[in-house]
Parts: structure tokens; C-alpha cells; sequence
């Protein structure tokens, strides 16, 4: 990390991640020129953290999937350069966290993981994970229709479009990817052909496509943005889509230029868990 | 089952010293003290609107660990769940010099005179949990259930 960075980190109390953040805040902030941002005091005096942001790239650190840090950037409007999850990373190295407030071996084991990749990362404006690992946890509820269940994660960041598209928000980026009830219906995915990164996303624009033996799905993007990752694993194994599509399965990562103004136009869970359960109804009667 | 629980909402910042203290204040009376009747809130998440951690407030007493007289997270409890049963400057307690102290500290480099200050505000937090009575607010319930129920 060779330019000052804006630290802003979730430093939440509720899990050892939130102290893991904290941690790991303080120790990029040690005899360098980093600083900062208390995600509580800039939620009431938002002018010196606001300048802060407004002049150095900003790094993200939240605990967990909750994403205290990012849905406070995303409020301030702030332009996140990088950004590190940690209960992601500890399952990406395969890091048990204690489920106290404590940090003992495993924790500070992890926290100097994390430090040595941020450390050694070019000092480019990028996401330390450009393939994030996708696994999320999340919880879903299922619907049966003879012999097939779809699921559907039950996730308040997550928003779907009535062409069984889902968004998935972090920050002011979103994950973006087809629902179990298309992959169910096109059957084993063969291809996936993703759009250019760097590309202007209009809402409901295509961003992709997919192609199965029994037909071409393309992608119908719920939030508006640019296009600032691809999935390149699906490249090689589109049957990601099909065995996990809303994690693993995950197709394109876009930077949202409107996502307040996106959303009206977008459906949470139970909406789209009803529109899809007439689908399958009337689709197989 | 319904138990008997008081939240402790701590500022938690990384502004000045003071935050660092009331972090570590509450976690001490959680961790070492074992005050089975705490729970912690994060004033983070809390913020970012944590449904669970608000709903707690609203039902039950809560206090709040303050690390300077910007009172954060006293500010935020009565914001999103209204009237707060006690609170804590810590600035009070550790001194305002201190509190206001912009230096980083991270726990491995905490002093003698860090953790006595530690020490002072946990006592404080397990006076004001240990002299609470139900009769000394109103509207909230020792007992209960976070989800609003009773």
C-alpha cells in the first residue's frame, strides 16, 4: 500500500470479525500515513471524514456478512477502492474464529494474513479478492413443485427483477446473477459469455448471457452501473450456475451509479418468492 | 423462556482514547465479569440499522458507555428506541485530556495507566447495572423477549 489510504473499518462489537477490523485499522495506521475513519463518530460529524474520503482511495474492512462499513459508505456516498471481508477471508484460508471478543492465536494468525495481502497488493485501485470465493451463507427458503425444489435466499440485500435476475448489494457494488428457477429450466449450462469490463449497464440492460442445450438465457441487469468484474470461473465451468447460482454461481460484479433509483423499480424476497412460485405453477401445471 | 438482561451500548469509536477505553470497559464486564445479565450491543451495526439490536433497546433498560461528551451512542439509543436507562461519560471518569487523546492505541500496547482506566469505567458500568431497579424507568422490561413480545 504505497499511497494513503482512508481506512474505514466496521470495528463492530458484535462478533471477534468486527475486532478483527479494528485490529487490523489500527495496524495499517502504524508509522504510515493511513488514517482512519470512525464508522461511529462520522455517523455524527460526517465533514472531516467526508474530506478524508474525498481525497484518498478508501479501504473497506468489515467483519461480516453484515456489512456494517459498507452500508455506511454506501450511505455517504463514499467511492470504496478496496474492500476486505473478514469472516470471507477466514474461510478463504480456512481460519477458525473464536466466537468471543477475544484475539488469540487464530485471530492474530489471520489479521497478519489479511496485513501481508494488503501489504503486497500493487497499489492499484482494485478489490483484494477479484474472484471473490461467492460463498455467502446465505439462508433460503424452498419451494417444491413435483420432484423440484427451488430455492430462494432470503436476504434483505438481495433484489430480483421479474426476469429472474438477482442483485446482490455491497456497498455500492452488486453481484449480480440468474435465480434457481432459470438454471432449473435451462438445465445443464454449458456456456457463459460475459459482457466487457469497463462496460455502462443501463438497468434491465443485458449483462451476459447463458446457454444451455435447450436454449440462450441473457442476463437482464437489475441495477444500473458499470461493470467492474466477471465471474472467470464460470468461463471454464458455467455448471457453477446450476449447482449454486446465487453464490458460487455469480456472473458479474457491477459498480452502481443509481441503485436508490434502481431499487423502485426492483423486488425483495417474498415478492419475487411468489412471482416464482406462479411460474413453476404455471410452467408445469 | 424470558431472562433477565440490560444492554450495553458502548460508543466503540476509533476517534480518540476514550473510545478505545469504553470498548475495552465493556468487554471486560461482559468477559471477566461475567455479568450474566449484559448483553452488548454494537453501536455499528446498531447504526447501520440493526433491527435485533434496536428492538433490544426498545425493550429493555439499556445503558449506554460513552468515550467523550459527543455522547454517540447515548445520542443514537434515544434516537432509534427512545428514552435510555443510564449512561456513562467516560471523558468523566478517565478525564477529559485522556479521553480526547488522538493517539492510536492498539492492546498490545495498552500501559498500566490504560487498563486502570479500563478497571474504572467497568466498575462504574457494574455499578450502574447492579443499582438499576425496575422501578427506576419507565416503559422497559427486565424480562422479555428482544422481538418486542413480553
Amino acid at each position: 500500500m504505497l499511497e494513503k489510504y482512508a481506512i474505514l473499518p466496521c470495528n463492530g462489537l458484535d462478533k471477534c470479525a468486527g475486532v478483527i477490523s479494528g485490529e487490523i485499522a489500527k495496524k495499517l495506521c502504524e508509522g504510515k500515513k493511513n488514517e482512519i475513519i470512525c464508522p461511529v463518530f462520522y455517523r455524527v460529524a460526517e465533514t472531516k471524514y467526508n474530506k478524508m474520503a474525498g481525497e484518498h482511495p478508501v479501504l473497506v474492512i468489515d467483519g461480516c456478512q453484515t456489512r456494517c462499513a459498507s452500508k455506511l459508505a454506501a450511505e455517504k456516498n463514499i467511492k470504496i477502492s478496496r474492500k476486505v471481508t473478514i469472516t470471507e477471508e477466514a474461510k478463504a484460508h480456512n481460519v477458525k474464529i473464536n466466537n468471543n471478543l477475544r484475539l488469540l492465536e487464530n485471530e492474530n494468525a489471520l489479521i497478519e494474513i489479511i496485513l501481508t495481502a494488503l501489504n503486497k497488493t500493487e497499489d492499484k485501485l482494485t478489490i483484494i479478492h477479484a474472484e471473490p470465493s461467492g460463498i455467502y451463507d446465505f439462508e433460503y427458503d424452498t419451494y417444491q413443485h413435483g420432484k423440484f425444489i427451488f430455492r430462494v435466499p432470503r436476504n434483505p440485500e438481495i433484489y430480483y427483477n421479474e426476469n429472474d435476475c438477482w442483485a446482490y448489494i455491497i456497498g455500492n457494488h452488486a453481484r449480480v446473477g440468474v435465480t434457481d428457477y432459470v438454471q432449473q429450466n435451462l438445465s445443464d449450462i454449458l456456456y457463459f459469455t460475459p459482457p466487457d469490463i469497463g462496460g455502462i449497464i443501463d438497468q434491465f440492460g443485458d449483462v451476459g448471457e447463458i446457454e444451455s442445450s435447450k436454449s440462450v438465457f441473457e442476463l437482464i441487469s437489475p441495477v444500473s452501473g458499470k461493470v467492474i468484474s466477471i465471474n472467470e470461473t464460470l468461463v471454464q465451468k458455467p455448471e457453477l450456475i446450476n449447482e449454486n447460482p446465487y453464490e458460487l454461481g455469480w456472473m458479474v460484479e457491477i459498480e452502481l451509479t443509481d441503485i436508490e433509483g434502481d431499487k423502485e423499480l426492483l423486488i425483495g424476497f417474498d415478492k419475487y418468492f411468489e412471482i416464482m412460485k406462479k411460474k413453476v405453477e404455471d410452467l408445469n401445471g | 423462556m424470558s431472562e433477565l438482561k440490560v444492554g450495553v451500548l458502548s460508543c466503540s469509536g476509533e476517534e480518540c482514547l476514550g473510545g478505545t477505553i469504553s470498548r475495552l470497559a465493556t468487554r471486560q464486564v461482559l468477559e471477566e465479569l461475567k455479568m450474566v445479565t449484559t448483553v452488548t450491543l454494537c453501536l455499528p451495526l446498531y447504526l447501520a440499522g440493526g433491527q435485533e439490536e434496536r428492538n433490544f433497546a426498545k425493550v429493555f433498560p439499556t445503558i449506554s458507555v460513552d468515550g467523550c461528551d459527543k455522547l454517540c451512542a447515548k445520542r443514537s439509543t434515544e434516537k432509534y428506541s427512545g428514552k435510555i436507562t443510564g449512561f456513562i461519560d467516560v471523558s468523566k471518569i478517565i478525564g477529559k485530556e485522556n479521553a480526547l487523546n488522538t493517539k492510536i492505541v492498539r492492546n498490545k500496547d495498552l500501559t498500566d495507566e490504560h487498563l486502570q482506566m479500563v478497571d474504572d469505567v467497568a466498575s462504574e458500568i457494574v455499578k450502574m447495572i447492579s443499582q438499576m431497579s425496575p422501578d427506576s424507568y419507565e416503559g422497559k422490561s427486565f424480562r422479555g423477549c428482544s422481538c418486542g413480545s413480553e
